[in-house]
């Protein structure tokens, strides 16, 4: 297997673009890494997006996004997985990269969804859960994560203000970046005193619908860019897991198997341990599915992840900075795109880009992205290193 | 016609959603709720059809106030995990109750109720929910 080698990245502003289709959205995100790049050619082009039959009326969607980047005769495929679609579009270049099959791949993700009324998108949204026995039934993934939420509170006897301070982490983190959704600082009691979703679930603890397009630049280590000399950013290892659909079939509701071993296999192939990471990027949907990922990917002891982000561990100045950008709360979860974002954000955290973020001498992190409960997790780790 | 309400993808699971039926593995005695050729646990081909118990017990509830299209017109709307006896558990509607008077641990059972409508001249779909235990 060949190194491949993360050489570039782009993305758009995440809100709403009314004036843009899905396609302008990933075409600018792809030319911004394109041109981030500095690559001359780029010979598979893979595209994640969960929802656009849905939402655009448009299969095959990956010629289209070709055609509008110029390129023709290339090999394109649209790669579907829930919300973590994202990261199943980087496995796949990634192996095509690794094999030889592709020299210079382009990982595109992106999604529309604020065209959707609010009932529509929860409509769309409830496909990442088991139609046939839940969706079905009015059961949708923000009751999920109320079910889970009240389980946690109960076994671990803590108040909600302990995982009401995750979305105020992703906003803290989410201040004055530009490419995020809400940029700006919440309070704790704006969180606690935001509507109901589904209690004890509240707004502020669940993403909002929003557009957004992120691409990746991935490269074989023998070819050649712009970047092949001075610093470099090598993806150590990925890995995807799936797992039994409803949470509640498993062994452990608030425990996510897909979590854990597609963060000890990803490690396990970079060849280094949790505590080499210097950043991590969580999928925070929903408030209750950070302290569950942290828990599961055995960064925080079961049941310890909210004391630990009150001793600051996560914070931009703790031991592992997550979310540096704001996360799926704050930065935006625009689906099939938000794997790219994470992965961009390390890369520019690697390469000493991260501006106001910048964490101090970072030459580790990683992406976890989750669909839904942890029906599919994926587990990208960045290593940089100096080129030749 | 919404795609997702067309009759044959209905009536095709009419054994779950009217009657609770669902897959035991005679090898493992796993539960597999949807239809499927094998266990998801084991893999044996030995699934044998069985009925839920008309009764369970109400683990954990929610109300749904941001609801889907087209569930929207029964919001809000309570959903809870229910445990059966061998450890079975489905999420499904609580009906016929207030949030008020529901506390985990109770028992519930299984009724049949309007689940959605496909518009004026669409089909009416049903499916299972359950309620407070009538005592
Ligand atoms: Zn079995």
């Amino acid at each position: 297997m060949r190194n491949v080698h993360v050489v570039g990245v782009g993305y758009t502003r995440i809100g709403e673009h009314w004036d843009e289709s899905l396609t302008e959205l990933m075409a600018e995100a792809s030319l911004a890494a394109i041109e981030d790049a500095g690559v001359e050619r780029v010979d598979g082009v893979y595209v994640a997006s969960t929802f656009c039959e849905v939402t655009n009326n448009q299969a095959g969607i990956s010629a289209l996004i070709a055609e509008a980047l110029g390129l023709r005769s290339v090999y394109g495929v649209r790669v579907e997985g829930g919300e973590s679609s994202g990261m199943m579009a980087l496995m796949e270049a990634y192996a095509a990269v690794a094999s030889g099959l592709v020299d210079f791949a382009l990982v595109v993700g992106g999604e529309k969804l604020s065209d959707l009324l609010p009932d529509e998108f929860n409509s769309v949204h409830s496909m990442t859960l088991p139609y046939d026995s839940m969706g079905f039934a009015g059961v949708t993934p923000a009751s999920i994560a109320a079910l889970l939420y009240r389980a946690y509170l109960e076994r671990y006897e803590i108040p909600q203000e302990f995982i009401a301070q995750f979305p105020v982490l992703m906003h803290n983190n989410a201040e004055g970046i530009s490419h995020a959704q809400f940029p700006f600082k919440v309070k704790l009691e704006d969180v606690l005193g935001s509507p109901e979703v589904a209690p004890p679930l509240r707004r502020l603890e669940c993403f909002a619908p929003c557009d957004g397009a992120a691409a990746v630049i991935f490269a074989s280590e023998d070819s050649q860019t712009k970047r092949s000399s001075g610093q470099t950013v090598r993806i150590g290892g990925i890995s995807m897991k799936t797992d039994y659909v409803s949470p509640f079939d498993r062994e452990d509701p608030l425990f996510m198997t897909s979590v854990a071993l597609s963060v000890d296999e990803a490690l396990l192939r970079s060849g280094i341990s949790r505590g080499e990471l210097d950043v991590l990027e969580v999928h925070d949907s929903y408030s209750i599915v950070a302290p569950l990922i942290l828990e599961s990917g055995g960064f925080s002891s079961r049941g310890e992840s909210c004391p630990d982000l009150k001793m600051s561990k996560y914070a931009l100045e703790g031991e592992l900075p997550i979310n540096t950008f704001g996360g799926l709360k704050a930065r935006g979860h625009p689906l099939g795109a938000t794997a790219l974002y994470q992965v961009a954000e390390v890369y520019l955290q690697l390469t000493g880009r991260a501006g106001k973020r910048q964490i101090d001498g970072a030459r580790a992190g990683a992406a976890i992205s989750v669909s839904g409960f942890g029906t599919i997790a994926g587990t990208a780790v960045m290593l940089s290193g100096e080129g030749e | 016609m919404r795609f997702n309400f067309r009759p044959q993808s209905h009536w095709r699971f009419k054994r779950f959603r009217y009657r609770t039926e669902v897959l035991r593995c005679a090898s493992c005695g796993t539960v597999n709720v949807t239809p499927r050729p094998v266990c998801r646990r084991c893999r044996s081909r030995n699934l044998l059809r069985e009925e839920l118990p008309e009764r369970g017990r109400l683990v954990a509830f929610t109300v749904v106030k941001s609801p889907t299209e087209e569930h929207k017109e029964l919001a809000p709307y309570i959903v809870g995990l229910v445990e059966f006896e061998d450890g079975t558990r489905v999420v499904t509607q609580i009906t016929d109750s207030d949030p008020e008077e529901l506390r985990t641990g109770m028992t519930v059972e299984r009724v049949v109720r309007k689940i959605t409508h496909d518009g004026d001249s669409g089909i009416i779909v049903y499916g299972f929910k359950f309620r407070p235990l009538v005592s």
